[in-house]
């Protein structure tokens, strides 16, 4: 079902990534069976929807993680390639962010965050150290440069994931429900984390379970349900008047109640 | 019944050269079977289908031949097949490194395979290549997680270096048994190379696990 | 270089008697091994501390000393030591179950500690006697993880029952070689040997695989 244009304010930003009829299949079973979605600059797309419907599939699939079997999926005005030369290429404009964060466990909390740049950008090792402290810094944890991901607590790692993926200057970031591995106490700090990056216009895709930041900070929601998007909208609709049936059982199952 | 330790210390030199023999030839298979191990689990892990089915055939028969067998085959066989004939140590060696890189390159297998899979995701994302990511994200963690199985691997190449007694190579349990022979003093000959054997290997298994401990928070993601 | 293989079937009768020496050995040495193995496992957990310590130092003792070491040991000192003079065949059982009882040893205690223990807690609680508890609780579960690793110790006690050889055993490994000096056949015979133990061992192997996955544990 496709939305239309009318409600989505930032239409006039140029479009970074377009999902058009996005399928794709594990052996017999149907993941994706007809995306269609748009992300625009500087926007605040929120994935929401029961487990298994899709939503995490849809991110790896945006960056090539997994590849599509049908549909197309444009990023930047380009379709994206299959070749997996310029898929890196791509992969560098993209940020991501894990649910299990994925740290790098032999490396200190500093050189996760340069191991992009040293790598990947072939920066050499200073620029990309002080790169590093600098995107440290952002997600407030400066002070936990040298330590390693074992003496970090999960929303500490995560935020480090977080800079990992900013250091390498991307286009867009996508947050694969960053904060369900997460304690209670721990998710805060890593949503406002989020909430910063939303607020300095970085444009970021998100699958997540958390609703009040989706109402929050998305500019547009997506409901998932076996694979295809059954609603979406601004969040105003989507929380306080869904015009489906599926998006009011999704939420009231989850005690949303407006 | 009385023991007479003497004939230890009149032979310090005979059985001391023995130890020495069996502690070069411990590090020099223990290396080159390591070195020759990674290789093949990794021809094993990223190898195209007939090298991997060639390679699973090799290590499942090191599973199936003794250590022995293989000294044996490798000292005596051999050079009638090359035509070159090879001194006890070198053939010793060969030997070894044969039947120990099997085990090894199940240990650095089972070391990659038990890396998160999330892992090289994360690192693909990134933008790395495979072989980066496998170079600089996937091979550290699994090198730490590798160390407690190359303890008890480090101890079956000292075992073995036993077993090339048999085909006349002068380490200590050569040693031991010939001077047992002469002497007729078995039991102040074995308990002195039984001592020895377990002053050797008893910390070696004590000092892996002790490195392993300090460093193990590196591997675990 | 002439080759001969006609000798491997000429000798079929001899290297088949050794092949048959080589697994009444291992079928031995595992018969005394395994309930050896379980006592000493109980001793070092929940014996009085002595006879716990003992049963430490002969375990840490045995695994740490080259198995063709012992066996020569058992062949010299065994006699001496206890005035009983063994066949070879004997002797060399006695220094292999005195080598395997030791690893299995290891085996059965880290089987028994895997399991939490809140299972042996809880098993308590409900009335049962500690060694009522192992039987019906502990060891029950620890066999899953103890299966496997008895399985890869018997295919390791094969291949090391060709150390026996040297203290003139007849198994399969001593036939060989003896066959090989009397006939001058060296290539065919060793050759004849490693494939013989080839033959034997690689289905045990995969065999052992198989119960590795079958009794994989999943926690």
């Amino acid at each position: 079902m496709n939305s239309p244009a009318t409600g989505r304010a930032k239409s006039a930003r140029p479009m970074i990534i377009r999902y058009q009829g996005v399928i794709k299949r594990y052996g017999a079973f149907q993941a994706l069976s007809g995306v269609d979605l748009d992300v625009h600059s500087g926007e605040v797309v929120c994935l929401i929807g029961p487990s298994g419907s899709g939503k995490s599939t849809l991110l790896r699939c945006t960056n090539g993680l997994e590849p599509t079997d049908g549909g197309a999926i444009e990023f930047e005005g380009a379709p994206l390639p299959r070749d997996e030369r310029a898929l890196r290429a791509v992969r560098r404009r993209m940020g991501m962010v894990f649910q299990s964060f994925e740290l790098f466990p032999h490396l200190s909390a500093l050189e996760n965050v340069a191991e992009g740049p040293r790598t990947v950008l072939g920066m050499d090792r200073p620029g990309a150290e002080s790169r590093a402290a600098a995107m440290l810094a952002k997600v407030g944890l400066a002070d936990k440069a040298p330590n390693h991901p074992s003496e970090l607590s999960g929303g500490q790692q995560q935020r480090v994931a977080i800079a990992r993926a900013l250091a390498m200057e991307p286009d867009v970031m996508l947050f694969d429900e960053p904060t369900s591995a997460l304690d209670p106490e721990t998710i805060g700090e890593v949503l406002n984390v989020m909430k910063t990056l939303a607020d300095e216009g970085m444009t970021m895709v998100v699958v997540t379970h958390e609703m009040t930041f989706a109402r929050r900070v998305g500019d547009w929601v997506a409901v998932f349900d076996v694979g295809r998007i059954v609603e979406q909208g601004p969040p105003r609709q989507i929380f306080e008047a869904p015009e489906t049936e599926r998006t009011r059982d999704f939420l009231s199952h989850l005690g949303w109640n407006g | 019944m009385d023991f007479d330790f003497t004939v230890i210390t009149s032979h310090a030199r005979f059985l001391g050269s023995g130890i020495v023999t069996t502690l070069a030839l411990s590090l020099a298979s223990g290396l080159t079977s390591l070195a020759a191990g990674f290789v093949i689990a990794l021809a094993r892990l990223y190898g195209p289908r007939w090298l991997r089915v060639v390679v699973v055939l090799y290590i499942d028969s090191m599973r199936a031949i003794p250590v022995l067998v293989v000294l044996v085959w490798t000292f005596f066989a051999l050079p009638l097949v090359t035509g070159l004939t090879m001194p006890p140590f070198a053939a010793a060696l060969l030997g070894l490194t044969v039947h120990l890189a099997a085990y090894a390159a199940e240990i650095v297998r089972a070391g990659v395979e038990s890396v998160r899979p999330g892992q090289m995701r994360a690192a693909v994302a990134l933008g790395m290549s495979r072989g980066q990511a496998v170079r600089r994200i996937l091979m550290p963690q699994a090198l730490v997680r590798m160390l407690p199985a190359f303890g008890s691997f480090l101890s079956i190449t000292i075992k073995d270096t036993a077993i090339a007694s048999v085909i006349a190579v002068t380490e200590l349990m050569r040693q031991s048994e010939t001077l047992a022979g002469q002497s007729f003093q078995p039991i102040e000959v074995f308990s002195f190379a039984m001592l020895v054997y377990f002053v050797i290997l008893f910390p070696v298994t004590r000092a892996v696990d002790f490195v392993y401990r300090r460093v193990a928070y590196l591997g675990r993601s | 270089m002439n080759l001969d293989w006609s000798v491997v079937w000429q000798h079929r009768d001899a290297l088949l008697a050794g092949t048959a020496t080589t697994i009444v050995l291992t079928v031995a040495t595992m018969a005394i091994a395994v309930p050896c193995g379980i006592v000493v496992a109980i001793m070092r957990l929940y014996a009085w501390k002595p006879l716990a310590v003992l049963a430490t130092a002969y375990v840490e003792f045995f695994r740490n000393l080259p198995l063709i070491l012992v066996v020569y040991w058992a062949f010299y000192v065994l006699p001496i030591l206890t005035g009983v003079g063994l066949s070879p065949l004997a002797t060399g059982l006695s220094a292999l179950a005195l080598n395997v009882t030791a690893y299995n040893a290891e085996t059965f205690r880290a089987g028994i500690n895997s399991i939490r223990r809140g299972q042996l807690d809880a098993a308590m609680a409900l009335g049962m006697g500690r060694a009522q508890a192992l039987r019906r609780v502990v060891l029950p579960q620890a066999m899953r993880r103890i299966l496997p690793v008895l399985a890869s110790t018997w295919v390791s006690l094969f291949k090391d029952t060709s150390l026996v050889s040297v203290i003139a055993v007849t198994e399969l490994a001593y036939v060989a070689m003896q066959i090989r000096a009397q006939t001058f056949r060296v290539l065919e015979m060793l050759t004849a040997m490693a494939v013989i133990y080839w033959l034997l061992g690689y289905p045990q192997a995969k065999l052992v695989d198989w119960i590795q996955r079958r009794f994989a544990v999943t926690e």
